[in-house]
């Protein structure tokens, strides 16, 4: 596609996707941070996490204000309005993957302080399909890639899958024995974070499909 | 032609919006040289009874030519000509040798870019079709004249002053005006030439007010470079480059997600 007659414009549209990039790439980093520190036993990294949610929050704030001021001064229209509303609905998600991203360091947090169990590591092929639905998403909206981004929905279904089989098998542990309940219950819980950042991941591919194909998928 | 064409009474029978077409354009090329290039080349399209439908494109890719073929105003070019295709409006060819342009332009009222009030008092610009049109009964005019103003959202800043010179209104109130003398001798259908491009924000969106309300008993043509107001105002829109229609659709699609390329890159301000 040509650029527009107003190169601000391009170059506007173009920054508002490399924040959005951006926030991306960092909230993908927090994840990954809290998951190590969970398996490592590293509070400082669960630490580094929870203080990274202010640059986050700060994140949303930026893509928020690029987007309206797009939407004030260039009147945009057709795929290039979707791109901005696309960027302003994404870093919504994007957000509350990286409160997620908090939530788990803060699990870690206490369970890392009443001593490590080995369950924790039951959390790790959950993790990676998680992180692999949040960057396939990432890449689609990169790309401008309908298949990608509707594959990347596809995939929330193994998180699902992973999920549920994952939460019966803590749950029994939890039945089975009165050691640990609470770190068990902690572990339950980032396995639910995991979860719901698989669905925002899925709600990002969504908005990539939106931008390429005008079609809104949601709830669907 | 009055036969084909009759006058619908506003007051009478209200023109609500159906599907039915009421301009129809087949094949339309036409040429402002006798038929040595044509300024417009096949164009097919039906415009909706009851809706406004915006005609759009950059500068010389004909929709204001295609506008007033509509009322051949182009009769007033020398060697303008249709060179292939028809116009139905109402189901008749308005070329076809019988059809009196006149008579025409009372079905299909134009208002133009620039306002053009003839140098004459508020009433009298209003009442001027009708009198052309043989007329001269007072109470009819003078409730011909306020029904005009009021549809046309001017009574109440004019009434007072309507034998005052129609050259001492303000730009916006001049246009307002000039639609009321459209208005006046009650067409079916009122083409607009950019209307509002001489006009300020305000006195813009007043117009815009009033083509919303226009449209409850007229349908609207409108060629216009401001293409928000497009998508303010208009049900369909049509997309015109170098002569040819590109695109026609609902005004949300043409805006939110064009079918042809051309279009896109239109609308979103890559090229102009």
């Amino acid at each position: 596609m040509p650029g527009h007659i107003l190169k601000n414009y391009d170059d506007d549209l173009s920054a508002l996707k490399d924040s959005v990039m951006e926030m991306g790439a960092g909230v993908l980093k927090g994840m990954e941070l809290a998951i190590k520190g969970l398996v490592n036993g590293d509070r400082e990294q669960c630490y580094d996490v929870i203080d990274f949610d202010e640059v986050t929050d700060a994140q949303e704030k930026k893509i928020d204000e690029q987007g309206m001021s797009i939407l004030l001064r260039f009147n945009p229209v057709a795929s290039d309005l979707r791109q901005v509303l696309s960027a302003i609905n994404i870093c919504r998600s994007l957000e509350r993957i990286g409160d997620h991203a908090v939530n788990i360091a803060k699990r870690s947090r206490k369970i890392i302080k009443a001593g490590l169990i080995e369950e924790v590591r039951l959390i790790d092929p959950l993790y990676l399909e998680t992180e692999k639905i949040v960057s396939a998403s990432l890449t689609a909206y990169s790309d401008v890639d309908e298949k990608a981004g509707l594959a990347a929905i596809e995939m929330d279904r193994q998180v699902d899958k992973i999920h549920k089989s994952l939460s019966k098998t803590l749950s029994h542990k939890i039945a089975d024995t009165n050691e640990d309940t609470e770190s068990l219950l902690n572990v339950i819980f980032i396995a639910r974070s995991l979860e719901r950042i698989g669905d925002l991941a899925a709600n990002i591919a969504e908005d990539v499909v939106f931008i390429t194909s005008a079609e809104d998928i949601r709830h669907s | 032609m009055s036969d084909t064409l009759p006058i619908l009474d506003s007051a009478d029978a209200p023109h609500i919006a159906t599907n039915e077409t009421i301009i129809n354009i087949d094949d339309l090329s036409f040429s402002y040289d006798l038929g040595k290039t044509n300024t417009l080349r096949n164009i097919s399209l039906e415009i909706p009874k009851g809706k406004v439908t915006a005609f759009i494109g950059p500068s010389g890719c004909g929709k204001s030519t295609l506008l007033r073929c509509l009322n051949r105003m182009n009769d007033l070019v020398d060697t303008a000509k249709v060179t292939t295709g028809k116009i139905n409006i109402l189901g008749q060819d308005i070329n076809a040798s019988d059809v009196d342009a006149i008579e025409l332009r009372k079905h299909v009222g134009m208002v133009f870019q620039k306002y053009n009030p003839f140098p004459k008092s508020i009433y009298e610009n209003v009442a001027y079709g009708l009198r052309v049109q043989g007329i001269k009964n007072k109470s009819i005019l003078d409730q011909a004249v306020e029904e005009s103003l009021q549809k046309s959202a001017l009574w109440s800043e004019v009434k007072d002053r309507l034998n005052d010179s129609a050259l001492g209104l303000s730009g916006g109130q001049q246009q307002r005006l000039c639609i009321a003398r459209t208005i006046a001798v009650k067409p079916q259908i009122v083409l607009m030439d950019e209307p509002c491009s001489a006009l300020d924000p305000i006195a813009t969106a007043r117009i815009e007010e009033l083509i919303a309300e226009l449209q409850q008993e007229f349908t609207i043509v409108i060629v216009t470079h401001n293409m928000q107001q497009a998508t303010r105002v208009s049900d369909r829109t049509a997309f015109f480059y170098l002569g040819e229609l590109i695109e026609y659709a609902d005004t949300q699609v043409i805006f939110g997600n064009p079918s042809k390329k051309q279009t896109e890159d239109y609308v979103s301000g890559r090229f102009g």
